[in-house]
C-alpha cells in the first residue's frame, strides 16, 4: 500500500476521529488488519523498570501480576516480542555500591530468563532476537540505564557487555562522573575527556549509546565522537511536550542524520504539555506524591516507581492532575516520524518505571498502538519499523560498527 | 625405595606400564630418562591450577606476551615449561569486603579477559575440561579462572552465578582472613567452619559447575565443605603438612579424605609451605605469612602487584644474609610424592602459586616445569601416572563438577 498516500488523508484529520476513511475498509476491518500486522510483527521495547520489582523480592515474570505493567502473560497478550530490562539504581548511588548493584541486577535478569526458559531467552544481537521470535519465545535484553554504574571503570562496562548488557544511557537524573545529565547543573561541559572513552569502548562493544536523560551539550558531544549510530531509548518530542527529557526537533533530526532512533516513553509528563504544566504549577503535589510512596514504599525501589504510577493515578482521578490519554503517545509517534523520519522511531514504554496515561496502562493495550497508527493511514512496513523493526536495525549497525565494518546504510 | 614405588604404583593398576618400565632401569642413562621426560612432558596437558599472575596485568611494566626479567610466569616461558592450562587467580586481600571487593573482582576477571583477547593467537579462554583439550590440541595456551577467597562475592550469592558466568571455574572458600561465611585456616574462628550462608554459597559453586577449593580454609571449614559439596573439591595450592607443619598446608587425614570423595591436592611450591626449616626460619623473622603480608599491605598501600614483588625482595635479602634456608625445588617432589603415596596418583596435581609466592631454587619460574616430570619418571612413575599429575587429574575433577552441575540444573 502507497504510504504516502494513505497518510495525507487521515493527517488532515485531528487525533481521535475514528474512521471510515478508506473506501471499503470498515474499523472492524482494520482492528482485524491491525490484529494480524501486530502479531506477525517482531515488537521491541526499548525500556522497561520491571527489574527493580525484582530486587524487593516477591516478584516474578511468571504469573499475571494484579499491578505493574510487564510479566509474561501480559508480554504474550500485548505481543511484545522483545524487551530491554533497565538496569538502574538513582544517580546518588555511586562507587563499587553502584557497581555491585547493578551486577545483582543483570543476575536477576538472566536468573528470571533461566527460571521461564520455556517463554523467554537471553538476546545480545539483532539475530538472536529474530531467532527468539522464530521460536515464539519472548527475547530478553538489558540496557543500564546511568553511566555512574560503571564506576568510571572501562572494566566493569566491559563486564556488563559480556554478561550480556546491549545498551547503557549515559546519565541517569543527575551527571555522571563524565557526563551531564538533562536535569542536573552542568559540570563537564557536555561529555568529559574519559566520558569519550567510554562512546569509543561502547562502540568497540557493540553496546548502543543510549542519549535519552543526557543533556543537550552531551547528546552534541556523543553524536561527534560514537563511530555508531546512537539511540534515545525512552524519550519524546519537546515539541509537543516541552521537558528537557525530551528531544527537540533540531536534536531528533541530528540523532537521525547518524542513523540513529528517539523510541518514545509513554511517561504521561513527557506525552502532556498541560500535565507538565500542572506538575511544575504546584511542586506540593509531586511532593505529596513522593510522600505517600516513601510511606508505602520504603526504600524499595521496585514499589516506589509501581505506587507512583498508581498514586498519581489517583490524583488524576480526583481532579488534581489533567488526565492524559492513551493517544498521545501516537501525536509523538507521528511528530517525531514527520521531522526525523519513518526509518528513525520507536518504542521506549518506560513501562513499571513512568506513569502511563489512560489506555496504556500495561503491555497488553500496545495492539492499539499498531491499529492507530494504521488508522492514521501509516503502511504496514512503516508500522513494523517503529514498533521494532529500526530498533533492530540499530542493532545491526552497532554491531558492524563493533566488528569495524560501517553501518549498512 | 624404587621398588616400594613401582610396587606402589601397580596397586594402581599400571602393571603393564611399570613392567614395560622395570627392564629399563638398570640400563637407563640420565639422557635416555630426559629425552623420555621431555617428550613426555611437551605431548601432555600441564594444568597449573594456582597463578597470581593477574595482579601483574595491572602494572604498566608487565607484558604477558613478551619474556619478562622478573615474575614467573608469561606467554615465552609458558611456552618454553610447556605449561598449557592456566588458572589466573582473582585476589584481592581479605580485609577489602563488600561491594569493593566486588568491583575489584570484576577488574581483574576483565583483565585475564582482555589479556587473552589481545593475545588470542597464543590463548584461549577456557570454561569446561573439553575447552582445555581443544586447546591443547589448537596448540593454545588455555586461560582459566579462580577467585581466591569467598569475601569477593560481597556476601551476595547472585555474585557466584555472575563469576560462574563470566568464566570463573573455581572459588577458594576464604583467603588468609575469615569471610562472611567461612573461617580461614590463618584466622580465629567465627563461624565455627562454613555458615549456613556458606553452605548455601558451596550448593550454588556445584550447581554452576565451579569447583569448591579448600586451600586456605579452616580444617572444620573443609570438612563442612567436604560433607556440602555434591562434587568432589581440589585444595588449588596447598601441600602437605606431614613434610611442613604449616597451617595452609593439608594434614594426612585432610587428604584421605579429600580424595576419598575424588577430590585433588595441587602442590603449591611456595617454600615455606614445603620445607620446615625455611617456615620454622621464615616465621622467626616476619612472624608468619600472614602477618609479613600485612605488613607488606601497608607499605604498598594494598597494591597487589607492589605486593607480591616486595615479598619476594625480602625473602631474597634474608635469604642472601644467611637468615633464611635454601630450599630446593626437589621438595615439591616430595610433597607430590607423599601424596601419592598417600592416596595414588588419581588426587594430586599441580598449584605452583607462581607470581604469588616465593619459589624454592631450581623452580625459578614455568620454563622450569619439565624438570617435575623428569624427576616423577627418575623415581619410577608411569607416563600415566605423570600426565595425571600434570593435569589430567585436574580435567577429570573439572568433568566431574560439570556432570554434577548438569544433573542439578536439570532436577530443578
Amino acid at each position: 500500500m502507497p504510504s504516502e498516500m494513505l497518510r495525507t488523508i487521515p493527517a488532515l484529520l485531528s487525533l481521535g476521529i475514528t474512521l471510515a476513511l478508506v473506501p471499503g475498509m470498515t474499523a472492524d476491518d482494520l482492528t482485524e488488519r491491525a490484529r494480524k500486522l501486530h502479531f506477525s510483527s517482531l515488537v521491541v521495547d526499548t525500556h522497561d523498570d520491571t527489574t527493580q520489582r525484582l530486587m524487593d523480592g516477591g516478584f516474578d515474570l511468571g504469573p499475571r501480576n494484579a499491578d505493574g505493567s510487564i510479566d509474561i502473560p501480559r508480554m504474550k497478550e500485548g505481543g511484545l516480542g522483545a524487551i530491554f530490562f533497565s538496569i538502574w539504581m538513582p544517580s546518588k548511588v555511586k562507587g563499587p555500591e553502584a557497581v555491585q548493584r547493578a551486577t545483582a541486577q543483570i543476575e536477576a535478569v538472566r536468573d528470571q530468563v533461566r527460571k521461564h526458559s520455556n517463554e523467554l531467552v537471553l538476546a545480545t544481537t539483532a539475530a538472536q532476537v529474530r531467532e527468539a521470535h522464530r521460536q515464539s519465545k519472548i527475547a530478553v535484553l538489558m540496557g543500564v540505564e546511568g553511566g555512574h554504574m560503571i564506576n568510571s571503570d572501562l572494566g566493569v562496562l566491559r563486564k556488563y557487555s559480556d554478561l550480556g548488557v546491549r545498551y547503557m544511557t549515559l546519565t541517569h537524573s543527575g551527571n555522571c562522573e563524565w557526563a551531564d545529565s538533562s536535569t542536573d547543573k552542568p559540570a563537564h561541559n557536555g561529555l568529559s575527556d574519559f566520558g569519550k572513552d567510554v562512546i569509543r569502548e561502547m562502540n568497540r562493544l557493540g553496546m548502543m549509546v543510549d542519549i535519552s536523560h543526557v543533556s543537550d551539550k552531551t547528546f552534541r558531544d556523543v553524536l561527534e565522537v560514537s563511530k555508531a549510530p546512537v539511540f534515545a531509548s525512552h524519550s519524546s518530542c519537546r515539541a509537543i511536550c516541552d521537558h528537557p527529557r525530551n528531544i527537540t526537533d533540531a536534536m531528533m533530526r541530528a540523532l537521525a542524520a547518524k542513523g540513529g532512533i528517539i523510541q518514545i516513553n509513554f511517561h504521561e509528563g513527557f506525552l502532556s504539555q498541560e500535565f507538565r504544566n500542572a506538575e511544575k504549577a504546584d511542586p506540593s503535589i509531586n511532593n505529596a506524591i513522593a510522600a505517600e510512596v516513601q510511606k508505602r514504599c520504603g526504600d524499595k525501589e521496585g514499589c516506589q516507581l509501581i505506587e507512583g504510577d498508581k498514586i498519581t493515578r489517583e490524583y488524576v482521578l480526583q481532579g488534581k492532575l489533567p488526565r492524559v490519554e492513551w493517544t498521545k503517545i501516537i501525536e509523538h509517534i507521528d511528530h517525531a516520524v514527520k521531522v526525523a523520519g519513518i526509518d528513525h522511531v520507536g518504542l521506549g514504554s518506560d513501562f513499571d518505571g513512568a506513569n502511563m496515561p489512560f489506555g496504556m496502562e500495561d503491555a497488553t493495550k500496545l495492539p492499539k498502538i499498531t491499529e492507530a497508527l494504521l488508522q492514521k493511514g501509516y503502511s504496514d512496513g512503516d508500522v513494523k519499523k517503529i514498533l521494532g523493526e529500526n530498533s533492530l536495525r540499530l542493532m545491526s549497525d552497532v554491531e558492524r560498527v563493533s566488528k569495524g565494518s560501517k553501518p549498512a546504510r | 625405595m624404587r621398588h616400594i614405588r613401582t610396587v606402589g604404583l601397580c596397586v594402581f593398576g599400571c602393571v603393564i606400564a611399570a613392567a614395560a618400565f622395570l627392564p629399563r632401569i638398570p640400563s637407563a642413562v640420565a639422557d635416555d630418562i630426559s629425552e623420555r621426560a621431555h617428550k613426555l612432558h611437551f605431548s601432555s596437558i600441564v594444568l597449573d591450577t594456582h597463578d597470581d599472575t593477574t595482579q601483574r596485568f595491572f602494572t604498566n611494566t608487565y607484558d604477558i606476551a613478551k619474556r619478562n626479567p622478573d615474575g614467573h610466569v608469561d606467554i615465552p616461558r609458558m611456552r618454553e615449561g610447556g605449561m598449557n592450562a592456566i588458572f589466573f587467580s582473582i585476589w584481592i586481600d581479605g580485609r577489602v569486603m563488600g561491594p569493593q571487593a566486588v568491583e575489584k573482582a570484576l577488574d581483574q576477571i576483565d583483565a585475564v579477559r582482555e589479556n587473552v583477547r589481545k593475545n588470542s593467537k597464543d590463548m584461549v579462554l577456557a570454561r569446561t575440561a573439553e575447552d582445555v583439550r581443544r586447546a591443547h590440541k589448537e596448540g593454545k595456551i588455555a586461560a582459566l579462572m579462580g577467585v581466591e577467597g569467598g569475601h569477593m562475592i560481597g556476601n551476595d550469592i547472585r555474585m557466584v552465578r555472575i563469576f560462574a558466568d563470566l568464566g570463573v571455574r573455581y572459588m577458594t572458600l576464604s583467603h588468609f582472613y575469615n569471610d562472611e561465611w567461612a573461617d580461614s585456616s590463618t584466622d580465629k574462628p567465627t563461624h565455627n567452619g562454613l555458615t549456613d550462608f556458606g553452605k548455601d554459597v558451596v550448593r550454588e559453586m556445584n550447581r554452576q559447575g565451579m569447583l569448591v577449593d579448600i586451600s586456605h580454609v579452616s580444617d572444620k571449614t573443609f570438612y563442612d565443605a567436604l560433607e556440602v559439596s555434591k562434587a568432589p573439591l581440589i585444595a588449588s595450592h596447598s601441600s602437605c603438612r606431614a613434610l611442613c607443619n604449616h597451617v595452609r598446608d593439608m594434614s594426612d587425614d585432610m587428604i584421605k579424605a579429600l580424595a576419598a570423595k575424588g577430590g585433588v591436592i595441587q602442590i603449591n611450591y611456595e617454600k615455606s609451605f614445603i620445607d620446615q626449616a625455611y617456615k620454622d626460619a621464615y616465621d622467626k623473622e616476619t612472624g608468619g605469612v600472614v602477618q609479613h603480608l600485612s605488613q607488606l599491605a601497608k607499605n604498598c598501600n594494598n597494591d597487589e602487584a607492589c605486593i607480591s614483588r616486595e615479598m619476594a625482595k625480602m625473602q631474597e635479602k634474608l635469604t642472601a644474609e644467611g637468615k633464611l634456608p635454601h630450599v630446593s625445588w626437589e621438595r615439591i617432589i616430595d610433597h607430590i610424592d607423599h601424596a601419592v603415596k598417600l592416596v595414588g596418583a588419581d588426587h594430586v596435581g599441580l598449584g605452583s602459586d607462581f607470581d604469588g609466592a616465593d619459589m624454592p631454587e631450581g623452580m625459578e619460574d614455568a620454563s622450569k616445569l619439565p624438570k617435575i616430570t623428569e624427576a616423577l619418571l627418575r623415581k619410577g612413575y608411569s607416563d600415566t601416572d605423570v600426565r595425571k599429575i600434570l593435569g589430567e587429574n585436574t580435567l577429570r575433577i573439572m568433568e566431574q563438577a560439570e556432570r554434577v552441575s548438569r544433573e542439578l540444573q536439570t532436577q530443578q
